[in-house]
Formats: C-alpha cells, structure tokens, sequence
C-alpha cells in the first residue's frame, strides 16, 4: 500500500512539474525515477529484483535486443532501451541531414516545382510534412518546414500562419502511420514486439484515410485566404534550393543513409533486425559519413529528450510494479462493462483529450501496461488496443498549441516573424480537425476490427 | 559624428518617469520608445499592431505555454523577444534613443552608449501625483499603483535574472519624492551630460 501511494505521488508531482516548467523535464524525470528507485523500490516494496528489472541493463545485452528471431519479443517492464537507442540513431541521422541542407533544399525544391504557387504550396506542404514525419520526427519536420514557409511568406507576400497550421496537423498525422513517426508509437511498437509493416498496415491506413479529409478541411477553412494572394512576384529573384546544399558530397550520402533507413525500417520484420540495431547502424554510418563533423553532430544530439525518456520509464515502472496501472486497467474495464468497442470509445477518446494537455509521451508510456492488463483480462486483440491508443496519443496533440511539440515549434517559429497564434485562434481551427481525425480513426478501428 | 545615446528608463507606476523620459527626449532631441514602440516594429516587418498590442509588456503564462529545443510559444515571451530584436537593431545601427521599461537596462546591458536609471518614488506621493493626474480617489490610485507595479515586475523579471527596480541592474536608482521630478530631472541631466559630453 505504501509503495503504491508513493508511486502515485511521485507519478503526478512528475506530471504536475513537467507543466510547470520549474525545472527542465529531463531533470524533472530523472530526479523522480531517482525517488521512484529509493522510495518506491527500497522503502515500500524492499525489492531489488523490482529495481533490477526496472532499470532493465541486462536487456541490451540480449541478442532479442538486436535480432529478431521469428516472433518478435516485446516487453513493457522498466527502461525501454530499444527507444533510447533507436531515438539515437535518429537524432543522429537527422542532424547529418540537416548539417547538409537537406531539408531546406527540399522544401525549397517543391515550392520551385510547383512554380512558387501558393495554393500549390499549401497542398504540397502538408503532404510533404505528413511523409518526412512519418520518418523523422515531427520537431525537425516543423523547424525546417515553418522555417521556409515564413522565407517564401515574405518573397510571395501572403500570411505564413494557414500553412503552418496545416503542416503542424500533417506533422502529427504522419507521425501516427509508421512505428518510428512519433515517440508513443515507438514506445507501443519496442514494447510489443510490432513491426513498422504492422503498424504502416494498421495505424498507417487509418492517417492516410485522414490526411484526404485533413487536406479538404483545411482548404475549405483557409482557401479564400489563399486565393487573396497576389502573383505578381519574380521567382527569378528568390534564393535557388541549391543554395540549401553546405556540401555536396555530404549531402548526397545523407541522402543516401535516409534511403538505406527507410528500407531497412519497412523490411526489418523480415529481416529480423530490431529498431535498436537499425539505429545503431545509421547512427554509426552518419558518423563515418560526415567526416569531420561527427562531433559536432554528436554534440548537437538532443541528450536531454534521451534523459527524459529514461527518467520517465523508471517513474513508469514504479507504476506498474506496484500494480497501480492494473487498478486503472480495472477501472477502464468496469466503465466500458466490457464491451469492447465501448472500450475502444473510452481508450481513444481519452488519449486525445489528455495528450491535448498533457505530454503524449508520458501517457502513451502510462497506458502501454494498462492496455496489456486491459487485454489480458478482457481476451481483447491487444494489438487493436495498440492501435486505438497510437492514434489518440498522436493526434490528440494537435488541438491545443501545448499538446504536441511540433505545435510548440511551428507557432514558436511563425511567433517570431511577428505572427502570433493566440490560443483561441489555434484551438478553434484546430481542434475540429482533431476531433475530425479522432472520430474516422475510432469508426475505421470499429469497421475493420469487429 | 555625434557620440550615441541610449537613455533606458525603468520606473515604477506613478513616479513620475515617464514625464521625466519625456522632457529629456525634449531636451536632447532623442526619440522616445514606448507605447508607441509597436506601431514603428509592425510598420516596418508589416505586422498586425493590435494583436501584438495585446501583448505588448505582458506576463507569460506558464500553463498555457511550452519549451521546446529552446523555443517557446507564448505570445507574450514572442512579442517581447520581438521588441527586444527591434531595441538592438536600433542600438547596433548608432542610433541614440530613450527607451521606457520593457526590461531594456538588461536587453541593452552590453552597449556601452547605455546609461539606465530607475526610477521609484515613496507610495503616498505616488498615490497623490497619480489621483491628481487621472482624477481618481487616493485608495484608487494605491490600488492601480500595486496593479501595475506586479504587472511590470513578473514581465521584467521573466526576461531578466536580475530583479525589477534592484540597484544593481541600472546604473542610477532615483526616488522621484525626495527632490520632485523637476530637480530629480536637472540630476539626470547632469549625470546625462557627463557621460555623453
């Protein structure tokens, strides 16, 4: 009883500081997994195997950690290093890329080809930004994409804001199709053994049947700003995408590790190699690839986002050994009485209006044990679970400016070219898409699932 | 080619440093940046004055607001990074100005043109000079003193490590009460003459 009010405290001071920002959220985690260790392991259970289990080293060192052999083994106990390690790779990979110019240049070469027309620009943007997502994360997605729809909003003469409205939405949308899109689908698909094809088949369906009617959305909500836009500007004048390019070579072999990663994601349900080993590997290639730079990418690595990640999976832990997130798992099963869709109903519906608040990261993290209770003791698919809680996590973010971090970034970055985005103007263009998106992924679980 | 001035005036609310800002940008011929600063930021990068307006030296809400990779999305912290980008344009082009609150002794601190003062004044001759001023009830001006004086301190010391109004932010902290505003100006003046002369 002890360890569990302790566990709970610690839980929702973590939660409630982490809102705050009195300190920095990796800080904030790890000071908690700290206490979560000392107080909740040590005082209240008096269990180093709980500890040892929660800290979860020795998996690493375990051939599942990086090889898959036939059926892949997940698990949903402690630190998740097969997260770490993966999110890793990729920081590194996406911080060669950008060393390069490779986003700019892209963004840049798409806005040429479409001869710098705005409406064009529009639609290409958010498809761009719901394909790079579902690849890279959705924070880079935005920094570079906001980034150049301000440049061409100032050589085209038209207001930024609608576009990176729309790119943030696609940013979160993408992100939810693929295992590596977004953090709680990485969380959901290490912790259960899920391939990326498993989850492009599933939840990768569900954001493409979305994007068509994201993409109308917002055409019908900014098409009149759009067309107000005069084209009585010289492209002739505007910088080229080669411009983008510090270094040829370099950029031509960041290109070529992006390729190899996106192949080796999609095909490693076949060829057995875990998300930790794919990681490793594109980490160590962008490595050898930019030569001189490497300490520069290592240095510009997001290492605090890693130590949250850790600290969070630790106060996690804390949650589910002292089998708090089995009462919840009850309580969600005595609400719904059951039944199953009802189930899915509360699961969805939930995620989305929590992560519209709070960070999806922690909660995606909270309810990976609660759904495998959930579908132990009711026989559900846990799989169909996994699926309805990556969608509410992933799109719940976009309603509010604090929901996600790639709200955060696009309105910071419009926010400092003078074009402030007011809570009100955000949530009510906004959050109709998300409840759009939210309500076709629930009816889409429900035609296909039952 | 005349030497720079840059004349930062922080000031609490009824003391009187605003009139003060303003007779020195008389007697100087210094244009004065104040409530006007945003009407010449949204004419030059062609922005939208009144939504920036509201905003304009106000509180950032922590709750409603977040950090990421180093940057935020409030409004507020946006707008003020906006006015601040805009102070240093103005300090690094030469040119002298004056400059009332938005935590500019601290935006400006590395310029060496800057001279900052504060300026402060005991409560009851605030309280009179404010209700004589707006015509309003003694109790009524102690009320909007506070009011505004908190409003300005969360937005300074959201941008600045170190406090609102404490002497070792500024150069110069004067009690407007002690010698009235015309001689607490003749000093200012002086000690303006001495550092630019």
């Amino acid at each position: 009883m002890l360890a569990q009010v302790l566990a709970t405290v610690i839980f929702l001071a973590m939660f409630i500081l982490i809102v705050t920002e009195i300190w920095e959220r990796h800080v904030i985690t790890l000071a908690c997994a700290l206490l979560t260790l000392i107080l909740v392991f040590g005082v209240g259970m008096h269990s180093l195997p709980a500890i040892i289990e929660t800290v979860n080293i020795h998996s690493i060192f375990t051939q599942g950690f990086w090889i898959t052999t036939g059926e892949s083994s997940g698990h949903s106990s402690g630190i998740n290093w097969e997260t770490i390690v993966f999110i890793f790779g990729m920081m590194v990979m996406v911080e060669g890329m950008a060393h390069t110019g490779f986003f700019r240049w892209l963004c840049m070469k798409i806005a040429k080809l479409v001869n710098y027309k705005v409406s064009s620009i529009f639609l290409t943007f958010m498809i761009l930004s719901a394909f790079l997502a579902m690849f890279i994360d959705s924070i880079t997605v935005i920094l570079f994409l906001a980034a150049v729809t301000i440049e061409l909003s100032q050589l085209l003469k038209f207001n930024p804001v609608p576009l990176i409205l729309a790119e943030i939405f696609c940013a979160n949308l993408g992100g939810s199709a693929t295992m590596c899109g977004d953090p709680p689908n990485i969380i959901i698909g290490t912790s259960f053994g899920y391939s990326f094809t498993d989850f492009i088949t599933n939840t990768g369906i569900i954001a493409g049947i979305s994007l068509i009617f994201t993409i109308v959305y917002f055409y019908f909500v900014f098409h009149k700003q759009l067309e107000k836009v005069g084209t009585d500007v010289d492209p002739s004048t505007f910088p080229t995408p080669e411009s983008a390019i510090t270094n040829k070579t370099k950029f031509i072999f960041s290109t070529i590790i992006f390729l190899c990663a996106i192949i080796l994601l999609v095909t490693h349900a076949q060829t057995g190699l875990t998300v930790s080993f794919i990681g490793t590997v594109i980490a160590i290639v962008t490595l050898i690839a930019s030569g001189k730079d490497a300490i520069t990418l290592i240095k510009k690595v997001d290492y605090k986002t890693l130590l949250f990640f850790i600290g969070l999976f630790v106060v996690v832990g804390g949650l589910e050994q002292t089998g708090i997130l089995e009462i919840l798992a009850g309580l969600i099963g005595k609400m719904s009485g059951g039944n199953v869709m009802l189930m899915i109903a509360i699961i969805i519906w939930i995620s989305a209006i929590c992560s519209a608040f709070i960070d999806n990261i922690p909660f995606a993290a909270t309810m990976i044990p609660v759904i495998s209770s959930l579908a132990a003791t009711h026989g559900i698919d846990l799989s169909v679970l996994s699926w309805t809680l990556a969608m509410g996590t992933d799109i719940g973010g976009s309603a509010t400016p604090i929901g996600a971090s790639a709200n955060v970034v696009g309105i910071a970055t419009a926010a400092k070219s003078g074009h402030i985005i007011k809570w009100g103007r955000y949530c009510k263009i906004m959050a109709p898409a998300t409840i759009i998106v939210i309500f076709i992924s629930m009816i889409t679980i429900y035609l296909r699932y039952f | 080619m005349e030497k720079q001035m840059i004349i930062s005036i922080g000031r609490e609310y009824g003391s009187g440093g605003h009139e003060i800002a303003e007779r020195i940008s008389k007697k100087y011929n210094l244009p004065i940046y104040d409530h006007n600063f945003l009407d010449e930021l949204c004419q030059k990068k062609n922005l939208d004055k009144n939504l920036l307006a509201e905003f304009d030296e106000a509180k950032i809400n922590k709750l409603f607001s977040r950090t990421v990779k180093g940057l935020n999305n409030s409004p507020a912290y946006n707008v003020a990074n906006l006015q601040f980008e805009f102070l240093k344009d103005l300090a690094e082009e030469g040119k002298s100005f004056i400059v009332v609150g938005r935590c500019s002794e601290y935006v400006l601190r590395n310029y060496d043109a800057l001279f900052s003062v504060f300026i402060y004044s005991n409560p009851k001759a605030r309280a009179e000079r404010l209700s004589k001023k707006l015509h309003i009830t003694e109790k009524e001006a102690t009320n909007m003193m506070y009011l505004k004086d908190a409003k300005r301190k969360k937005y300074h010391d959201a941008h600045s490590p170190i406090r609102w109004g404490k002497p070792k932010g500024y150069d110069l902290c004067i009690d407007s009460s002690s010698l009235g505003i015309d001689k607490t100006l003749d000093l200012l003046c002086s000690y303006i003459d001495i550092k630019y002369c």
